[in-house]
């Protein structure tokens, strides 16, 4: 088996590396701008985080990724009985009972069942030798995700539940699955979906999406956030306001400036072009991890690249849509950009896990 | 064989799932496309000119009444000048123009601006503070031509009496950094936050909480329109248990000698006085205070912030023979009977104490013994008690401990024993310490606000109340405050001692008869407090002021069935007997005298 040798540095794969370093410098660039106002300094906090994060990324790499499936069911149980536990004893951040930790250090077990999740899948999916799944192996993989979805939806947190479903959809879609198989699901998909809105929501929660269906109906609470948040991007126009110098971000007209929020300001303050640049550095990452999966000795190799893929591909997709008001707001934070220890540590494991799988791609060496 | 084939099919489905991913990305970034450049002048516009701004409204602050109803903390509007430096064309003429309106130099109005330079140009900052009403009048006319000034209201805390009641109040203070830190209470930059007395104890009931309003403002930052208001909600008043009048007779009385006078309902522990010596303007917290002010308080020698009811430790002199008293009895170590002979001086531990009277007492009991405040009586008594003992009966009387007081920083004072000494000290318990102890002196230590809780439990006849300043505060205080307590000990020991200190006051030769007075009957006890170690007995006057005696006199009154509690301490005020005792004799002329109107008024 191969092991991290010097040698093997002409092979890692740079450009997933640069691009994740290039983004938590931005990032970092941008939480600082958001935070002028505020009292604590929280760039040294950030700082360590990231640091924290090669450390893991480092650690995550030099291991091979089938002895790290083998370990999976382990660390998906580890996962769900945090989430058990956070139920319990958690702290409460923002209406969630999300947070498990000792002063104030901590983490949010949520954000670690996501690549455990991935990874559980991975390594179910890997199994199977057919070339369709059937209607009994799509079950079993929902099952998987499902569980901590529901126990994530408790605390609750529909925003994080719901980001484990791309999980589920990318891996299915790639280890190959029939249309109609699917259809047969979706009736169960669809009645669990009204039924959460009409028995499982919080007012605020119900009234964040009516809010997005019709706007500027309620100034002072949801549609305070999504209003503001597109002043802050709209006028940011094509070169922006510069660096430190939004005044949306400055006067405090934005909400969460430097947790889901980030990308408002950096919108703001860079403007289109800034936007542009941001989205092809993602792009960038994204290609380069896409061209892991394909070079990928195994199905399992595959399968746990597109997963962790898929996990931040859509915590992209949905934090950038949402600050320029095409989706509705939910606490859902970018990854590498916005502020957070455990988010962050998350980003750098699954960069870790990705070039390792680059790293062990020849099958007889 | 077949498994490579089915790799082949994943790598397609994985290009498939880029593409989707591209093609999600284009839809976003022309999202961001429509926004920023096809509406771009449309938001910017929005950002620039007509802004959404979420303005707090500040919750009114609670008022505080005294016992009786009188107003003794109001809100008063002030008026501050800002400036949005981004409106103004000239920032040199526009100071200038404010400094002639305000009539105030050039040079301060830019130190105050240079504060806000790490601020953003389009942020207004403070200018200036305290506007007359002709002054916000004038900014408003010219605001066309210069519309770079905004006035901002805010409220100031008045304090009606200033310093009468400053101790017992005590002043805002704006937020500190460390507070703004704190996630557990929300505060915002500029706040402000009860530092001390009881704007610091009941701070969060005082304070209420802020509403918030959105308005829409034009570019000159003037409100258009209100969308949206969530009401602040204004601070709870409190009522305190302070006597507005007696509080004023007890501050004119005290005059400028340091020290303090406490006047308390020994049943419920009610404080009607509570007067620190030297105090200061709490008004001027209010406002910015100009440094020079700042280092004069600070530098005081005589501490005018310094809270000394609760703040200070003193040796309790003689009063502490109340409690040897009761100690001797209660653990029949001596009887009412037992006789002392004084000569003036003694001999114990093969060490020579002096009486403060070197005539001598002659035979003195226990009643003559108080009446008198003879020490060579009490060297004895503490002699057979032990420090041990001693120690006990201290702290059943609440020494060594905070009272519970609803004012902030309390000290426990201290109650020696040889566990103590061998812990902090570090050396062994000498014998003839446990003699000075027995007169109230060595290094025992108590806060005026421990002694008078201690006299009330005498005066009450056998519970420690709890001192506090607000009456039905209805949400709990900040602080916890701590329950009536027992001191266990018979009442017929308590009624004795309170017998003898009724001849104290009352009776010939009584070390208390300065507080004599015809129309009540006074109970009391002396103490002073001796600074140095003297060789001789020198006359107090002829000794410079910062080593001159301590001046303590506890009292109840009536002695029968004790209304109320009296504590004079004053620092180098010299004897308890004159200096002391003078001042609690006034207040309680005071009180008796309107006590009695009103109940003939009342009566009819």
């Amino acid at each position: 088996m191969a092991r991290p040798h010097l040698r093997h540095f002409a092979s890692v794969r740079w450009g997933l590396v640069g691009s994740a370093l290039l983004l938590s410098l931005i990032g970092l660039a941008t939480v600082h701008s958001a935070t002028t106002e505020l009292s604590v300094n929280v760039l040294p906090r950030q700082l360590l985080w990231i640091g924290v994060g090669l450390v893991v990324l480092l650690i995550a790499f030099s291991l091979d990724y089938h002895a790290v499936l083998d370990f999976s069911l382990i660390l998906y149980g580890l996962g769900i009985a945090s989430l058990v536990l956070v139920l319990f004893f958690g702290e409460r951040v923002g209406g969630a009972r999300s947070w498990i930790g000792i002063g104030s250090f901590g983490g949010q077990p949520a954000e670690f069942m996501k690549p455990a999740a991935a990874l559980l899948l991975a390594r179910y999916l890997a199994t199977v030798e057919r070339r369709y799944l059937s209607a009994i192996q799509v079950a079993a993989a929902g099952i998987i995700v499902v569980l901590p979805v529901l126990l994530v939806a408790l605390q609750p947190d529909y925003g994080s539940a719901a980001m484990f479903l791309p999980i589920l959809m990318a891996t299915l879609l790639i280890a190959g699955v029939r249309w109609r198989t699917l259809a047969a699901f979706a009736p169960v998909v669809i009645l669990l979906l009204t039924a959460v809105f009409f028995f499982g929501l919080h007012d605020y929660q119900r009234q964040r999406i009516l809010t997005f269906a019709s706007p500027g109906s309620d100034q002072l609470g949801a549609g305070y956030q999504v209003h503001q948040s597109k002043i802050a991007v709209g006028s940011g126009e094509l070169l922006g306001r510069g660096y430190m110098q939004g005044t949306q971000s400055q006067l405090r007209f934005l909400p969460a400036r430097h947790t889901d929020f980030v990308f408002a300001v950096l919108a703001e303050e860079w403007g289109f072009v800034g936007v542009l640049a941001v989205l092809g550095l993602y792009a960038f990452y994204f290609a380069n991890g896409a061209r892991v999966a394909m070079r990928a000795r195994d199905r399992a190799g595959v399968l746990v690249v597109i997963g962790l893929l898929s996990l931040s591909g859509f915590h992209v997709l949905y934090n950038t849509a949402m600050v320029v008001g095409m989706l509705p707001i939910t606490g859902i934070p970018l990854p590498f950009l916005s502020y957070g220890g455990s988010f962050t540590l998350v980003n750098f494991l699954a960069t870790g896990l990705i070039l390792g799988v680059d790293l062990r791609r020849h099958v007889n060496r | 064989m077949n498994v490579r084939e089915h790799l082949d099919d994943l790598l397609r489905r994985v290009r498939l799932l880029l593409g989707l991913f591209y093609l999600l990305l284009v839809v976003i970034a022309s999202g961001f496309w429509f926004v920023q450049i096809a509406q771009g002048t449309y938001y910017r516009e929005l950002a620039e000119n007509n802004r959404l701004r979420k303005r707090p409204i500040r919750a009114p602050r609670g008022l505080i009444w005294d016992r009786n109803g009188r107003l003794l903390v109001e809100n008063i509007p002030s008026y501050g000048l800002l400036v949005d430096r981004s409106r103004s064309a000239d920032i040199a003429a526009s100071l200038a123009f404010a400094a002639t309106v305000l009539q105030r130099p050039t040079t301060e109005l830019a130190a105050t601006l240079e504060r806000s330079r790490n601020q953003p140009a389009f942020k207004p900052v403070p200018l200036a503070g305290d506007l007359t009403l002709a002054d916000v009048a004038r900014f408003q006319v010219e605001n066309l031509e210069h519309p770079e000034f905004e006035i901002a209201v805010r409220h100031l805390r008045l304090y009606r009496h200033g310093n009468q009641t400053a101790h017992a109040l005590g002043y805002l203070g704006e937020v500190s950094e460390a507070e703004l830190a704190d996630g557990n209470q929300h505060f915002s930059a500029g706040d402000l936050v009860g530092r001390k007395g009881i704007e610091h104890t009941y701070d969060t009931q005082l304070r209420g909480t802020d509403g918030e309003r959105v308005v829409v403002v034009d570019s000159r930052g003037k409100p258009l329109d209100e969308r949206d208001q969530r009401p602040a909600q204004p601070g709870a008043s409190l009522k305190v248990s302070i006597d507005l009048d007696l509080q004023q007779t007890a501050q004119r009385l005290i005059g400028d000698r340091v020290g303090v006078v406490l006047a308390l309902e020994p049943k419920s522990g009610e404080i009607l006085a509570l007067v620190s010596s030297p105090s200061y303007n709490p008004n001027l917290f209010a406002r910015r205070m100009g440094s020079r002010q700042w280092r004069d308080l600070i530098a005081d020698p005589n501490h005018p912030l310094h809270n000394r009811a609760v703040q200070s430790g003193y040796s309790p002199g003689s009063v502490f023979k109340m409690v040897l008293a009761t100690a001797g009895l209660t653990e029949h170590v001596i009887d009412e009977s037992d006789r002392v002979f004084c000569r003036g001086a003694d001999r114990l531990y093969n060490r020579r104490f002096r009486c403060w009277k070197s005539a001598g007492h002659g035979w003195v009991n226990l009643r003559g013994a108080l009446k008198y405040s003879c020490d060579i009586y009490f060297y004895h008594l503490g002699q057979k008690l032990g420090i041990d003992r001693i120690a006990d009966y201290a702290r059943r009387f609440g020494l060594g401990r905070t009272t519970g007081v609803d004012l902030g920083g309390e000290k426990s004072g201290l109650v020696p024993d040889p566990n103590w000494s061998r812990r902090v000290r570090k050396q062994p318990w000498y014998p003839g310490e446990t003699i000075s102890v027995a007169i109230g002196q060595g290094p025992l230590v108590t806060t005026p606000i421990q002694i008078a809780a201690m006299v009330a439990g005498f005066a009450n006849g056998g519970w420690l109340p709890t001192p506090h300043l607000v009456l039905d505060s209805g949400a709990s205080p900040t602080k916890a405050t701590i329950g009536p307590q027992a001191i266990g000990v018979d009442p017929k020991t308590l009624e004795v001692v309170r017998e003898a200190l009724w001849a104290v006051v009352n009776e010939v030769g009584g070390t208390g008869q300065n507080a004599f007075l015809p129309q009540v009957q006074i109970a009391g006890k002396t103490g002073t407090v001796q600074v140095v170690t003297q060789k001789t007995w020198t006359k107090n006057k002829d000794l410079p002021l910062e080593l001159r005696d301590h001046a303590w006199f506890v009292s109840f009154a009536p002695a029968d069935d004790p209304e109320l509690v009296i504590v004079v301490f004053l620092e180098h005020g010299g004897a308890g007997s004159e200096a002391a005792a003078p001042v609690a004799k006034g207040l309680y002329e005071h009180y008796f005298r309107t006590r009695r109107f009103s109940e003939v008024a009342l009566g009819g």
